[in-house]
């Protein structure tokens, strides 16, 4: 295993009170999430709740027919297992590792008691999950509604943010899946921005050449997405300060 | 007898405090009660009428994302700590609601844990809803998707006829209106519904049920469930 990351390259335990996060601190435990790694199935028990800090995972959602497509990515903003502290039915979605690093784990008990004490975790946590429920709703308008190119500079986008560095692990097969498109759609939307020098592409790596013209390709649903996670780490500020 | 679901459900004690701050109001087709961006002044349990989240893109193409009726309430982002909407909320069948403004409801939120439970065991359904409504635009085709509508609609409106421009199952579909019409045409032809002049009637629920895309059934088992 590479050197221990810490769990602040999270977003949201880095957002959290000293003393909150000294009370999660010893629950938290380091794992290594392989590309194609199922967190959880659809419709599957979920014993912990992941916070990505230099991975995606990418949440699915599985048609009764088998097919699935890609409604979010969580990556160092956020966290996996919502269903978790939401109480909620478990859904028909899957949790699969997309861009393979490390990720901090926590077990459901713990989680479960910290977000019940209704203090500065239960605040982000229900605020992430706003942030997500955006996400969600904007996916699927794009899905409906843009090009694959413009879908694709959405995907690298908000995969880019959510990751530490500009370079992801990927095959054209997985992104064509997480798109829900053919992947001959996929290939020619990537061969595209390659020829303009946007993107490398090579060996299942994808590396982002040049960020601004990216954004310029992009539809609006990136802008709006990207707003609201910045929004959700601002009214931290402010509400965890007290 | 308590209309919305999510009311139903709370202690008798909690909702006999809620009730001081409910106010019964009648929503109208076609009124927008948040737009994207605006503050949320009030929260909606609707019983008898029906409100669509709609998510908009270029300004202009909206796509239906949530279907919200007697099982839940408008509003969600002030449980999740927003005061801001992130969507559209647009009145799409008429009829009653309990609303209250958004500082009493986060008043009585903070105050009552079984409220909590229940609206954010509400929240990961509707969130459900949200995605599957998203994969279901991927992959299945306008017919399918009206006939799922339709049912959707059917089930909280608890009516056989119903009002609807082709223009407003546009928004609701992400389709151009001669989409909506050939979808229509062919759901017509079979004897399920009849269409005209914006008036829809249900004739044959079971064929429009074998008409519809799995996640018509896959949304209902959610909310039975919930």
């Amino acid at each position: 295993m590479p050197a221990l990351l810490s769990p602040r390259q999270n977003h949201l335990l880095a957002a959290l009170p000293d003393a909150e996060y000294a009370r999660l601190l010893p629950g938290l435990e380091q794992v290594a999430l392989e590309l194609g790694l199922a967190l959880y199935e659809s419709g599957g028990p979920q014993q912990y709740v992941y916070f990505p800090t230099a991975s995606i995972v990418s949440l699915l959602y599985v048609m009764r027919d088998g097919s699935s497509a890609e409604i979010a990515v969580v990556g160092n903003e956020g966290v996996v297992g919502i269903a978790l502290f939401m109480g909620g039915e478990s859904t028909p979605s899957r949790a699969v590792v997309q861009s393979a690093g490390h990720a901090y784990r926590l077990k459901e008990d713990l989680l479960k008691a910290e977000f019940e004490r209704g203090g500065p975790v239960q605040y982000l946590l229900l605020r992430y999950t706003q942030a997500l429920i955006t996400q969600m709703a904007q996916t699927a308008v794009c899905n409906r509604h843009h090009t694959v190119e413009q879908q694709l500079c959405r995907w690298l986008l908000l995969s880019l943010d959510r990751l530490p560095s500009n370079e992801l692990t990927m095959t054209q097969t997985l992104i064509a899946n997480m798109l829900g498109v053919r992947r001959e759609g996929v290939t020619e939307a990537a061969g595209k921005l390659q020829a303009e020098g946007l993107i490398q592409y090579s060996r299942g790596k994808i590396v982002v050449l040049d960020r601004p013209r990216l954004e310029t390709r992009v539809c609006e649903c990136y802008a709006v997405v990207k707003r609201e996670t910045d929004r959700l780490l601002s009214g931290r500020r402010q509400s965890a300060e007290h | 007898m308590i209309g919305n679901s999510l009311l139903a459900a709370v202690p008798r004690k909690v909702y006999a405090r809620l009730l001081a701050g409910l106010e019964p109001v009648t929503l109208n087709f076609g009124e927008v009660l948040y737009e994207p961006g605006q503050a949320i002044r009030h929260v909606y349990f609707p019983d008898a009428s029906l409100v669509s989240l709609l998510t908009l893109a270029d300004g202009h193409l909206a796509l239906e994302v949530g279907l919200i009726g007697r099982e839940g309430m408008v509003g969600i982002p002030l449980v999740l700590g927003h005061h801001v909407s992130a969507v559209r909320a647009l009145v799409q069948g008429s009829g009653t609601a309990l609303r209250m403004a958004s500082a009493t409801f986060i008043k009585e939120l903070r105050l009552s844990l079984p409220l909590q439970r229940e609206l954010y065991s509400y929240v990961h359904t509707l969130m459900a809803q949200i995605s599957q409504t998203a994969a279901c635009n991927r992959f299945h085709v306008v017919e399918q998707r009206l006939a799922r509508w339709l049912l959707m609609t059917h089930d909280r409106v608890k009516s056989d006829h119903f009002r609807m421009t082709q223009e407003f199952l546009g928004h609701m579909l992400g389709v151009r209106r001669v989409g909506v019409t050939k979808a229509a045409q062919v759901l017509q032809e079979r004897g399920l519904i009849n269409y005209s002049r914006g008036a829809i009637t249900i004739l044959d629920r079971k064929g429009l049920e074998s008409a519809a895309c799995a996640c018509y059934m896959v949304v209902r088992d959610m909310h039975d469930g919930a």
